[in-house]
């Protein structure tokens, strides 16, 4: 089969491995591109602009031909995405994994059962059965590239590549969209040529948490305003391609959603014995990386995100790390109305 | 808030005392509200904050005072008070974009006036934003939480894992509050819960004739509300209640609103502040509300041998759950047996389960020719109700539909 055949897929909780072992080329339809706003006519127009943008990328036609879509009922927009898709593409296969909320063994469990299920799926899809063999190859390809894009942005976070973030940003879209090989061999090559010490600049250096950040103009921007994203916590960004811990003897399936679960979460994950503890964590994260600051990029009607946005101020303000919170839509028009807020925050910071 | 409740019961008490004859069944229906908001501030009894498809047998069987969080908005919007915790949840960093059952919610919270649970048990049926309230609360009031993931459909697997789940909530349940889940109280719950759907499924039935026998005003919020007497005797008391007061009606040829003339199903939640929206649709148009959405019987009745499975079809089981083209279906067979000739759906801003399938259930019931009237309505918050707006779009919702009907 050719590795052009492409499953779309929306959210970073997708268990990519399987879709690479069925021999499709996982493509990430990210919001981004400039299509005409008609999503909010068959959702509403107040429903997560990710969700939206990637809906009227499907009403315009501006995806590459699909072998079938998965989605992952991440959230209520994502739930709906996929009721929509169902309606303005009939004819395309769709498959909806049931993501639990927790991290507790039952969750894995069920999460477990939803990868077999997706992988039955596929196989039937692809027209062949899925050995276990080729998931566990693909678990290792993704494990590489998972390592890839750590190793880019450890080294980038500490002045050791000369490349800016919006050229990783273009790295990382580009690793959800194209065959996981090509994606290894780039990204390698990438590494090897810029590995060198960059020159020091007077831009402050900022973490960005939130969610959907897919656009490299918008790093541009943030370094226009005077910073430096050093790390983020974005599942556009680091939060992408989580590795698969397979040291244990676990099976594929259990090994892949235990991975999936308990990866750097997106805050519709929770931890039911410490509630807010993945706010706080990023908090944390940030700390680690001696920041001067946070911003929280966060689009619209998120709810995961607006109903926990308040403790991680908190947190933040606590911990005597400033924060500056935007709301956004994906596009560079809802950011570049923030130009202001950002310069004024990186002067503070300063 | 507990003086507040004392007041509404003592006040109904005292009218049905006077005059038995003022004792209707939505009377009764509110005094077992009062009553049950009473328990949840009076101290006497755990409480445990939900989520809207919880067990609520379970939790009524080891006498823990239980209730989903979004009552507590829609009673302060009811009585006028929401707009000082909307604000105070505001001031707080809650965006105003979020839904507003669950913002007042957090402003109660952090003014002190929710009750302190025991327990918080959060269902992802029927949205995101519901847990995200439910690990506020935890944090706010120091409580660990039990979720109920909800799958998304009723495949035997699914149904067995939701069944497992809720036996480890009641493990979880009985160690943080110390109570133990009786099995002769929860078989006679299981009982009381089938006896309650039972009336309430006839009670449902009764209100398909045409024309039909209450207004709109009598099953309002009705059928998710009953869902937190499930297991209780208060329960099957309020359902017999109707039972009894619809089948009277029905023999005496009573029409709940005179000289009906258009009948119309209302999708998810009533606005739930003081409004004219009904009064209006009545007198004005001689339009019925015939159908509420939540007001019919999804399950079947739980098999006492076999509970928890039960339970489980029960939760997944409500429309909200799974694909919009099951909620779709479930709407269409409510158009279908209760004869609608539209519906109204206001899209209660801020609710992404509620407005984000606005344009699928539009086009899925103009399948069958019920148009339906999409209102942008904050259903809790009267600080943005535009009252004249929403009256120039019922005014040609009803217009069009007087036109088809002739």
């Amino acid at each position: 089969m050719s590795k052009k055949k492409y499953i779309g897929f929306t959210c970073a909780y997708t268990p990519l491995q399987i879709l690479d072992a069925a021999g499709f080329t996982p493509y990430r339809i990210l919001p981004i591109g400039d299509p005409p706003d008609r999503a909010g006519q068959i959702l509403h127009d107040n429903l997560c602009p990710n969700i939206k943008r990637i809906l009227d990328r499907a009403l315009d036609r501006d995806v590459p031909p699909l072998e079938g879509m998965v989605f992952v009922n991440s959230c209520d927009a994502m739930r709906r995405l996929a009721d929509a898709w169902r309606r303005i593409r009939p004819r395309d296969r769709v498959f909806l994994i049931d993501l639990p909320v927790t991290t507790e063994e039952h969750s894995i469990s069920f999460l477990k059962d939803e990868i077999a299920r997706l992988t039955g799926t596929l196989g039937e899809w692809s027209g062949n059965e899925i050995a276990t063999d080729d998931i566990e190859k693909s678990i290792k390809k993704y494990n590489r590239l998972a390592a890839l894009i750590t190793e880019l942005n450890e080294k980038f976070s500490s002045n050791n590549m000369t490349c800016s973030r919006k050229e990783i940003q273009a790295i990382f879209n580009r690793a959800v969209t194209e065959p996981i090989d090509s994606s290894i061999e780039f990204i390698s090559n990438f590494i090897t040529e810029n590995d060198k010490r960059s020159n020091e600049s007077d831009a402050v250096p900022v973490y960005i948490f939130g969610n959907v950040l897919p656009d490299p103009e918008i790093f541009s921007f943030f370094e226009s305003c005077g910073a430096k994203i050093v790390s983020d916590d974005l599942c556009t960004g680091s939060r992408m391609i989580p590795p698969v811990d397979i040291s244990e003897d676990n099976s594929p399936f259990y090994s892949m959603a235990k991975s999936l679960l308990m990866r750097t979460p997106c805050l519709r994950t929770m931890d039911n014995s410490k509630p807010h503890r993945f706010g706080e964590d990023i908090v944390q994260r940030a700390k680690a990386r001696k920041v001067s600051g946070m911003i929280g990029h966060t689009v619209k009607f998120c709810d995961p995100y607006l109903l926990r946005l308040p403790a991680i101020r908190e947190t933040a303000l606590k911990e005597e790390l400033p924060i500056l919170l935007l709301e956004g839509d994906c596009t560079m028009r809802s950011i570049g109305q923030h130009r202001t807020r950002i310069e004024a925050f990186i002067e503070m910071l300063r | 808030m507990q003086q507040y409740f004392e007041n509404i019961i003592n006040g109904i008490e005292k009218t049905i005392r006077e005059d038995p004859a003022a004792a209707s069944p939505r009377k009764k229906f509110a005094l077992e509200i009062s009553k049950l908001g009473r328990d949840l501030y009076a101290g006497r009894r755990p409480v445990a904050w939900c989520g809207i498809v919880a067990p609520f047998e379970i939790l009524n069987a080891m006498d823990i005072t239980s209730c989903f969080v979004e009552f507590i908005g829609a009673m302060l919007s009811s009585t006028g008070a929401v707009a000082t915790f909307l604000e105070g949840a505001e001031q707080s960093g809650f965006g105003t974009d979020g839904c507003s059952y669950h913002r007042s919610v957090l402003g109660a919270a952090e003014k002190g006036i929710m009750p302190k649970p025991e327990v918080l048990i959060g269902t992802t049926c029927p949205c995101t934003g519901g847990i995200a309230v439910i690990e506020n609360l935890a944090k706010i009031f120091n409580k660990e939480t039990f979720i109920l993931h909800i799958p998304q459909d009723e495949s035997s697997e699914n149904v067995r894992f939701l069944a497992g789940l809720i036996k480890d909530m009641v493990e979880f349940v009985e160690l943080r509050t110390g109570i133990k889940l009786n099995r002769n109280r929860f078989l006679e719950a299981i009982e009381n819960s089938n006896r309650m759907r039972n009336i309430l499924g006839e009670v449902y039935e009764m209100a398909r004739k045409v024309p039909s026998p209450f207004n709109g005003k009598e099953l309002n919020n009705f059928g998710i509300v009953m869902s937190l007497f499930l297991g209780t005797k208060r329960g099957i008391e309020i359902a017999e209640t109707y039972r009894r007061e619809f089948s009277r009606r029905i023999e005496s040829g009573h029409c709940g609103v005179p000289g009906e003339k258009i009948r119309l199903m209302w999708i998810q939640n009533r606005v739930q502040f003081k409004n004219s929206i009904v009064q209006m649709l009545e007198k004005e148009y001689n339009a019925a509300i015939v159908i509420d959405e939540l007001n019919s019987i999804t399950w079947q009745p739980i098999d006492p041998d076999d509970p928890y499975t039960g339970i489980a079809r029960r939760s997944l089981s409500i429309p909200f759950n799974g694909p919009v083209t099951r909620r779709i279906d479930h709407l269409k067979k409510l158009c279908e047996l209760y004869k609608v000739d539209g519906a109204i759906n206001p899209n209660n801003w801020g609710c992404r389960q509620g407005a984000g399938s606005r344009g699928l259930i539009e086009e899925g019931l103009k399948e069958i020719g019920v148009p339906v009237l999409n209102l942008e309505v904050d259903c809790i918050d009267s600080r943005n109700f535009a009252e004249g707006q929403i009256r120039t779009r019922l005014e040609a919702f009803m217009e069009m539909l007087e036109n088809k009907r002739s």
